[in-house]
C-alpha cells in the first residue's frame, strides 16, 4: 500500500539526523533566551511600586506597543513577564520555523537531492508532512519550555499554559505559511523572502493595531495568540483562529505540491540579461550586484522602522505629562519636553545602529561563503587580486552601512515631519544617526577581519553583534562592569542630540576599523584559499 | 623552445596529508600537456598552485616566467581557468557571468563570445540557478575560450558535457593551439588525453611519475600480440621479455617489452605464423600499469 503520505517517517527520521546540532542549538538557543528573561522579570520586579511603574511606563509606551503588541494585565507580574518575553518569543519561533520549513522543503528540492529521494517509494505529500511534523515538534518544544519557565517562575497556571499554547499555535501557523511559500518560489531565497515578508506583515499589523488601539489586531496572527489574554481575562477561542488558519494553509500548501511539477512552482524565474552591464565588470561592481537584493530589503525595513519612530515622537510629552511616572523613570522631568524627545531620539539612534550592523556583517561575511562555495576561486582566476577582492567586499558592506544610516536618519526626520509638523529635522536626525556609524563599521571591519584571518571561526563575528546587542539592549538594566560595556564600540560614542559631542572617540574607532580592515587583508592574502 | 609552466620539486601539505610531494612538471609554450591521474592524485591542487589561490610549502613554481602567488593578478590576465566544479551565482545569468569573468580578465572576445555560445548551444538569459552541471560547465568554458589567453588551465573541464559538446571542446582546444597558447588539460578520461595531447604527464599521489610524448611512454611499455602459429606456441613462455601469455583455441596472446618485441616476433615466425595481430598500448594500459599495481596497498590521503 502507498499513499500519499508514505515514507513520512523516513523523512522525519533523517531530517532528525541532519538536524541533530542545528535543532538543539535553536532549543537551547531560543529557549534559553525566553526562560532567562521569563525568570528574571520578579525579581526586577519585587515591589508593587515597580510594577505599577511599569504599567504606567512600558505598558502605556506607543514603541512597546508596536514592539509587543497590547499585553492583558500588564500590571501583574504575570502580565509584565509576557510582555517581556512575547518579542524574543514570538518573532524567535516564527523565524525557526520558517529557516526549519523551507530548509527541508524548498532547499532539498533545489539542490536536487530531494529528487533522489523522490524516487525512492515517497508520496507526493510526504516531504510536507515531513517538515510540518518537524516545526510542530520544534514549537511544542519552544512552547512547553516557555509555558515551564513561566510556572517555574511562580506564575498561575492557567496563564503559563494559555501564554504556551498561543505561541505554539503562533509557530505551526507560520510553519503553515512558509510550507505555502515553499511551493510558491523555485528558490529556496524566494521562499524565505516570502515567508520572511508575511512575519514581518503580520508583526507589523499587530504592532500598528495596538498602537491605535484598533481592530487590526484581529487581521494578525500575532494579534490573536496575545488576544487569548494570558495572565488577564483568559480566553481560548482565538486559538481556533490560528489553528483554522493553519488548516487554510495546510490545504492551500497540499493542492499546490499536488499541481505543480517537482522542482517547479507558481512564480517561474524570469530571464535575465544576456549581457552584463558594464558596472559588473569590476569586483566592487559585482559584490555590489550580489548584496543588491539583501541591501534594497534592509533600506526598506529600515526606513519603515525610522519613519514609525519618528511618527510616535508626538505621543512622548503628552504621555509624560498625563504620568509623571515616566519622567522619573527615565529620569527627565515632564516640563523638558524637548529634552525628554532627545533622549528618545537618541536611543532610536543608537538602536537601529545596533540593528544595522547585522546587515554589516552579514555583508562582509560573502567572503566566507563565496570561498567556501568556489566562487572566488572563480574570481580570483580572473585578473582581480585578493586586496581588490576583500576591498571590494567591504566596501560594499561599508557603503552600504552608510546609505542605510542616512536613510534611517532621514525615515526619522519624516516620520517626525508627519507628527510634529516640523520639516526641519532632516540635518538634525542625519547627524545623529551618523554620529553611531563609526561604531557599525567597527564591528563590520571586526568581520572582515575574522573572515581574513580565522576564517573557520566566522561564527566570532556574530558573537560580537550579539554581545553589542546585549549590552545596548541590558547593560544599563544590569549595571554590567565598564570593562564588559567597553566592548561595544557603541558604549564610547557620545549620543547627539542629548549628549556633548565630542568627535575624538569616533575618529578613534574609524583607525580601529581601518586597522582591522588591513589585518583582515594581510590574512586573507596570504593563506590558502578554502577549496571545496 | 620556453615553457609556459615550470613546477620543480613542488610540495604542498594540508595538515598531515602530502597532497603534492616534490612534483615536477614542465609544459612548454604552444603544447596541449595532458594531465592525468586519477582523484586525489594531486591534479586540482597542482592546477590551484599554479592559479596562486593556494602557496606551496617548498620547490618553485614558475608560470609564464612569472611567481603564480606573488604576481596572481596580474598573471590572470594571461591565464584562463576552468575549474572541474563549477559553481555560479545563481541570481546571474550565464551571459552576465561569462561577461564578468571577461572583464575581469581584460577583456573578451565579441566574435568568439557570439560563436561559443552558439556552438555550445548555451542560453545566456537564463539564470545560474536554472542551470544544469553541464550548462554551468559550458559557462565556464565559454569564458574561458572567449579570453585570448596565452595558457589555459582546465582541470576535468568536461566531466558533465555530452559527447557532442565533448567534441566541440576538442575543437575549441584545436583552435587555441593554432592561435599559439599552451593548454595544460587535467583529466582522467585518457581518450580525451589521447586524442588531444602532445605530450603527457602522469601523476600518481602527489609527484608526476611519467612524463613525455605518447610515443615516448609507450616505448616504455609494452604491446600487445595475438597470433595464431601452426605449431604449438607454448614455447613462446620461455622467449624473455613476454609476459601473461595466455593460450586459446590454439591463440597465444601475449604482452611484450617494447626492446624485445623483434624477438618475440622472430620466435613467432619460427612457428609459422597464420594470422598476427599487435597493437601498441593505449593509455588505458599506461595508465592501468601505473595504478593497477598498488592500488589496494595504497596508504596515502585522498586529497582532491
Amino acid at each position: 500500500m502507498s499513499s500519499a503520505s508514505t515514507g513520512t517517517g523516513h523523512l522525519v527520521r533523517l531530517i532528525l539526523r541532519r538536524d541533530r546540532v542545528q535543532l538543539p542549538l535553536w532549543i537551547v538557543g531560543l529557549g534559553g533566551m525566553i526562560a532567562s528573561s521569563a525568570l528574571a522579570v520578579p525579581g526586577v520586579y519585587n515591589t508593587p511600586e515597580k510594577v505599577a511603574g511599569y504599567a504606567a511606563s512600558v505598558g502605556a509606551s506607543p514603541v512597546s506597543h508596536l514592539m509587543s503588541g497590547r499585553q492583558a494585565a500588564i500590571d501583574t507580574i504575570g502580565g509584565i513577564t509576557a510582555n517581556e518575553v512575547s518579542q524574543v518569543a514570538q518573532l524567535g519561533v516564527c523565524l525557526m520555523v520558517m529557516f526549519q520549513v523551507v530548509r527541508h522543503t524548498r532547499t532539498e528540492e533545489e539542490t536536487g537531492r530531494a529528487e533522489l529521494l523522490r524516487s525512492t517509494v515517497l508520496g507526493r505529500h510526504a516531504a510536507t508532512l515531513a517538515a510540518l511534523g518537524y516545526a510542530v515538534f520544534t514549537a511544542l518544544l519552544i512552547g512547553c519550555i516557555t509555558a515551564g519557565t513561566m510556572l517555574a517562575a511562580g506564575l498561575a497556571a492557567t496563564g503559563s499554559l494559555n501564554y504556551g499554547v498561543g505561541l505554539t499555535l503562533l509557530g505551526i501557523c507560520y510553519a503553515a505559511v512558509a510550507l505555502v511559500a515553499a511551493q510558491l518560489s523555485t528558490s529556496a531565497r524566494g521562499a524565505l523572502g516570502i515567508a520572511g515578508t508575511a512575519i514581518a506583515a503580520g508583526y507589523l499589523v499587530r504592532g500598528l493595531g495596538a498602537m491605535q488601539d484598533n481592530a487590526l489586531v484581529w487581521l494578525s496572527p500575532f494579534g490573536w495568540a496575545q488576544l487569548m489574554n494570558a495572565f488577564g481575562a483568559e480566553r481560548w477561542w482565538p486559538a481556533l483562529l490560528l489553528a483554522v488558519a493553519t488548516a487554510g494553509l495546510l490545504s492551500l500548501a497540499g493542492y499546490l505540491t499536488a499541481h505543480r511539477d517537482f522542482g517547479g512552482g507558481l512564480v517561474q524565474p524570469r530571464p535575465g540579461h544576456p549581457r552584463g552591464t558594464r558596472a559588473l565588470g569590476t569586483s566592487f561592481g559585482l559584490a555590489l550586484r550580489l548584496q543588491r537584493g539583501t541591501l534594497i530589503g534592509w533600506a526598506v525595513g529600515l526606513f519603515v522602522l525610522a519613519l514609525i519612530y519618528g511618527a510616535v515622537i508626538p505621543t512622548i510629552p503628552d504621555l509624560v505629562k498625563s504620568n509623571p511616572d515616566i519622567g522619573k523613570y527615565i529620569g527627565v522631568s515632564a516640563d523638558a519636553e524637548q529634552e525628554l524627545i532627545d533622549a528618545f531620539l537618541r536611543y532610536i539612534h543608537l538602536f537601529m545602529a545596533v540593528v544595522s550592523t547585522a546587515f554589516a556583517v552579514s555583508s562582509v561575511l560573502r567572503l566566507r561563503s563565496e570561498e567556501e562555495s568556489g566562487r572566488a576561486e572563480l574570481v580570483l582566476s580572473t585578473g582581480v587580486s585578493r586586496t581588490a577582492w576583500v576591498a571590494a567586499t567591504a566596501a560594499v558592506a561599508g557603503l552600504g552601512a552608510l546609505g542605510l544610516t542616512l536613510l534611517m536618519g532621514i525615515g526619522l526626520a519624516l516620520g517626525y515631519g508627519l507628527g510634529m509638523g516640523q520639516w526641519n529635522q532632516v540635518a538634525a536626525q542625519v547627524a545623529g544617526q551618523l554620529a553611531y556609524l563609526p561604531g557599525v563599521l567597527v564591528v563590520a571591519a571586526f568581520a572582515v577581519a575574522v573572515a581574513g584571518l580565522l576564517p573557520r571561526r566566522s561564527l566570532l563575528a556574530w558573537l560580537l553583534v550579539a554581545a553589542v546587542f546585549f549590552q545596548t539592549m541590558l547593560g544599563e538594566t544590569l549595571r554590567l562592569p565598564n570593562a564588559v560595556d567597553a566592548v561595544s564600540p557603541f558604549w564610547h560614542l557620545p549620543g547627539v542630540p542629548d549628549e556633548p559631542f565630542d568627535l575624538s572617540p569616533g575618529l578613534v574607532e574609524l583607525l580601529i576599523a581601518a586597522a582591522l580592515i588591513m589585518i583582515g587583508v594581510w590574512g586573507y592574502r596570504r593563506r590558502d584559499l578554502a577549496s571545496n | 623552445m620556453g615553457c609556459a609552466v615550470q613546477l620543480n620539486d613542488l610540495v604542498k601539505t594540508f595538515g598531515a596529508v602530502r597532497a603534492l610531494d616534490g612534483l615536477n612538471l614542465e609544459v612548454r609554450i604552444g603544447e596541449v600537456h595532458g594531465f592525468l591521474g586519477p582523484n586525489g592524485a594531486g591534479k586540482s591542487t597542482t592546477i590551484r598552485v599554479l592559479l596562486g589561490l593556494l602557496r606551496h610549502d617548498s620547490g618553485s613554481a614558475r608560470i609564464l616566467d612569472s611567481d603564480p602567488w606573488k604576481d596572481a593578478a596580474g598573471l590572470h590576465r594571461r591565464v584562463a581557468y576552468v575549474p572541474g566544479d563549477v559553481n555560479l551565482w545563481p541570481n546571474l545569468t550565464g551571459g552576465e557571468v561569462i561577461d564578468l569573468l571577461g572583464r575581469m580578465r581584460g577583456g573578451l572576445d565579441e566574435r568568439k563570445r557570439t560563436d561559443l555560445l552558439e556552438r555550445f548551444e548555451l542560453d545566456p538569459s537564463k539564470k545560474a540557478r536554472t542551470y544544469s552541471k553541464g550548462n554551468r560547465q559550458k559557462v565556464a568554458v565559454v569564458a574561458a575560450f572567449a579570453s585570448n589567453a596565452e595558457l589555459y588551465l582546465l582541470d576535468e573541464p568536461t566531466s558533465g558535457l555530452d559527447p557532442l559538446m565533448e567534441a566541440e571542446f576538442q575543437r575549441c582546444v584545436h583552435e587555441a593551439k593554432a592561435e599559439g597558447a599552451t593548454v595544460l588539460l587535467s583529466s582522467h578520461i585518457l581518450a580525451e588525453a589521447e586524442a588531444l595531447s602532445d605530450r603527457i604527464s602522469i601523476i600518481k599521489h602527489g609527484i608526476v611519475v611519467q612524463s613525455g610524448t605518447l610515443a615516448e611512454l609507450r616505448h616504455l611499455t609494452r604491446t600487445t600480440v595475438i597470433a595464431q602459429t601452426a605449431s604449438p606456441s607454448t614455447r613462446m613462455v620461455d622467449v624473455p621479455g613476454v609476459h601473461n601469455p595466455q593460450f586459446q583455441d590454439g591463440r597465444v596472446a601475449f604482452d611484450v617489452d617494447s626492446d624485445h618485441l623483434d624477438g618475440a616476433v622472430a620466435a613467432l615466425s619460427s612457428l609459422g605464423i597464420r594470422s598476427l595481430t599487435a597493437h601498441p598500448p593505449t593509455l588505458e594500459e599506461l595508465f592501468l600499469r601505473q595504478y593497477g599495481e598498488d592500488v589496494a596497498t595504497s596508504a596515502h590521503g585522498d586529497v582532491a
